[in-house]
């Protein structure tokens, strides 16, 4: 088994802040301790508390804390649940993301929010299976937007983004481990750069976090129907032009984009990927699977209805390609 | 302070009153055997002040047999039923999570009891308690919890949500803090409307850190609403303990800050809980603004789920961030013998009638539990129900 994506994750604070003394995490109850096959890493007893701090229910200190440390050159990751991924918002819009460009260049925010996300899952219900809320950060000016797929990719993103002068929002859905190996030693997954999961001709799709499970299925699937897709996983949301070519290229070729996406269907945020890559292809064909526009409801009857699946990516792709 | 120290050496019959000033029907003085101290904390002079008194009192004027004999009903009921819940649990197969609130009873039962069924509460994610102590239905409740389409919210809901709108249970709610402000938002709108209703926001120890907590409480004070404020004070959120992330002691200290009286009662004691509750509803009916109660308390099982727990038997053990002896020790100090002792000292019940309540009472779960599993699963469609008043949002799959 490849690292689990906690592990994962938590390996790569680990060297940064070996490598960087000031590096500092605020988190809520989400202790940064995890463990594989006998390994294990605990990053409050490894680098004591003031570096590695648990805070009352209180993410605007988080968040709000780590944006006034990180202006002062402490960098800092700030690590929120998931039920409350939009409580910081106005702290990322207002300041994270205009305060450079309001002072001219002056001030900078090397801080990482390190959102939990939800997912779809069923008897959690309401405000505790929604998904979708990357595409609220990716359309803020001044934020990046990472969503590791596997753990492999969660670790060298969470690199990047602690070694980015910027501000780059981390978001993290539960995720089988799954995907190559991760290595020991650091590395990095560059911001803004997809990757290409699988190549093919005949249709391009598109999704990234918990639907690329969705995605790998299908398109075995649709290989075993004479269909060869070519999946792409964006990684990055924001800034996405690096990102669209890939798609771009990928599009010009098969003639076909179909997305996937576990957010709400408007606004979701592979509809900007279809609006980008319908300027830039014209004459393709595109569908967008989504959520429907409703909150997720508990009962495991309802919210799998209306959650993408396989067999609706199977559906959906064999209908653009046979008419 | 040592709001713990004093209370726990005390049985459960403690006083947390001054004699109410009206005439009443029942007065009921009970001598306190051996205590030494008094907890009973006002924060609304600025300071700190602690009672200290030789003996203690229990007072229990205006209530009759009939309501003492609910109360202990109420607390039974909220107990059994989340025992029920949780050996469901750990058999397997259950359609649902929990938040237990097992424990906690005395507060949901004391608060409530003082409460009128057209007075409002906004409920919190471990606010079972509260629903029932307001009056929620056993088996709604529990068919919701199993996400059935004819569960309290039809099966959208589940265990975090479970609302009843008729009962004025503004729901519980999975966001720490909401509550405050839904509390205080439904206070400020009783005075819009000018009656005489009030409005409880229950929230944890964690639920007065965030901003929510604020805003509630500046306009609650600011505008004398009739709102109370009860906290839950079980030690721990989630596995973080309260003394490793608070400045302070007692919570209740942080009210005198927006202006509002703040107390500190045993919430393992459904007296001292009524108590303060009862002056804080006549004091909001009657247009002199909000109160926060402090109650501390302990959770017997995890934040959420079944870690440490087994069927049949009380409380989860073996849990990384507190010690089964600190566990034992509240466990000691279980609301519900307290309270039937109380009853059964002054004869309020007899040992053969509390027990036919639990009898009762037990039944009523079993009845709940076999009623929940009997009913239907919502339809999937339905899922794209009830997102606005009239219609259904499109599927957008084909």
């Amino acid at each position: 088994m490849p690292k689990n994506m906690s592990y994962a994750i938590l390996e790569a604070i680990q060297g940064e802040m070996k490598r960087d003394k000031l590096l500092t995490l605020l988190y809520e109850y989400q202790r940064p301790a995890a463990g594989w096959e006998g390994r294990a890493i605990n990053l409050e007893a490894e680098f004591g508390r003031w570096r590695v701090r648990f805070s009352p229910i209180d993410e605007n200190w988080i968040v709000g804390g780590s944006m006034g440390m990180s202006m002062i050159g402490v960098p800092a990751i700030a690590h929120i649940p998931s039920m409350t991924t939009l409580i910081p918002y106005e702290l990322m819009f207002n300041h994270a993301g205009k305060l450079r460009h309001m002072t001219g260049g002056q001030a900078a925010f090397p801080m990482v929010l390190w959102a939990d996300m939800q997912g779809r899952a069923s008897f959690q219900a309401g405000q505790h299976a929604d998904a979708g809320l990357e595409s609220c950060y990716a359309r803020l000016a001044g934020l990046k937007v990472v969503i590791p797929s596997n753990p492999y990719d969660a670790k060298g993103l969470m690199i990047s983004a602690i070694r980015d002068v910027d501000p780059v929002v981390f978001c993290e859905y539960p995720l089988p481990a799954s995907g190559p190996a991760v290595p020991d030693e650091p590395y990095t997954v560059p911001i803004g750069q997809a990757a290409v999961r699988t190549e093919g001709k005949d249709i391009t799709i598109v999704g990234y976090a918990p639907q690329t499970v969705e995605i790998a299925k299908a398109v075995e699937q649709l290989k075993g129907r004479g269909i060869s897709a070519e999946f792409i996983d964006p990684r990055t949301l924001a800034p996405l032009e690096q990102v669209m070519e890939t798609i771009i290229e990928s599009v010009k070729k098969t003639g076909k984009l179909l997305t996937s996406d576990d957010g709400s269907y408007s606004f979701c945020n592979c509809a900007e990927i279809i609006a980008r890559a319908a300027e830039a292809a014209p004459g393709a064909k595109f569908k967008r699977l989504a959520f429907p526009d409703a909150p997720p409801p508990g009962a495991p009857e309802m919210i799998n209805y209306m959650r993408v699946s396989d067999a609706d990516i199977v559906a959906a792709a064999e209908k653009m390609i046979r008419g | 302070m040592s709001t713990e120290g004093n209370l726990n050496k005390t049985n459960a019959t403690l006083l947390t009153r001054q004699p109410p000033k009206k005439a009443v029907s029942r007065r009921t003085f009970i001598q306190g055997l051996g205590a030494i101290g008094v907890g009973s904390f006002f924060f609304s002079t600025g300071t700190a002040n602690q009672v200290k008194g030789k003996y203690v009192s229990t007072y229990i004027d205006g209530l009759s047999t009939e309501q003492l004999t609910a109360m202990y009903t109420d607390m039974l009921k909220i107990r059994l039923w989340e025992t029920k819940i949780k050996d469901l649990a750990l058999k397997g197969g259950f359609r649902g999570v929990a938040h237990l609130y097992v424990g906690e009873e005395a507060i949901a039962v004391g608060v409530c009891s003082e409460l009128r069924r057209d007075d409002y509460i906004a409920s919190t994610h471990r606010g079972h308690g509260h629903l029932i102590a307001k009056g929620g239905d056993l088996n709604l409740m529990l068919a919701e919890i199993t996400h059935k389409a004819t569960g309290y919210c039809k099966g959208y809901g589940g265990s975090l949500h479970i609302t009843d709108m008729s009962l004025g249970i503004l729901g519980m709610n999975g966001v720490v803090g909401a509550s405050h402000l839904l509390g205080a938002g439904a206070a400020y709108g009783v005075k819009v409307k000018g009656t005489d209703q009030v409005v409880v926001s229950f929230g944890g120890d964690g639920s007065i850190q965030g901003s929510f907590f604020t805003s509630a409480a500046n306009s609650a004070a600011t505008y004398k609403l009739p709102w109370i404020s009860v906290i839950e004070n079980n030690q721990f959120q989630i596995w973080v303990r309260c003394s490793d992330v608070y400045g302070i002691k007692d919570l209740a200290r942080r009210a005198e800050g927006y202006g509002i009286e703040g107390r500190v009662v045993d919430g393992n004691d459904v007296l001292a809980v009524y108590n303060a509750a009862r002056s804080a509803v006549e004091k909001a009916r009657s247009g002199d603004g909000p109160t926060l109660i402090e109650c501390k308390t302990y959770r017997w099982y995890d934040h959420y789920g079944m870690s440490g727990a087994q069927i049949g038997r009380d409380g989860a053990f073996g849990l990384g961030y507190r010690s089964d002896r600190e566990l034992r020790d509240w466990m000691a100090k279980d609301p519900i013998p307290r309270f039937r002792q109380f009853l059964l000292n002054e004869k309020i019940l007899t040992e053969k009638r509390a027990d036919e309540i639990v009898a009762e009472v037990g039944q009523a779960v079993e009845n709940a539990a076999a009623f929940a599993a009997a009913q239907p699963v919502p339809k999937p469609q339905d899922g794209l129900l009830n997102v606005f008043a009239a219609g259904a949002v499109p599927l957008h799959k084909s």
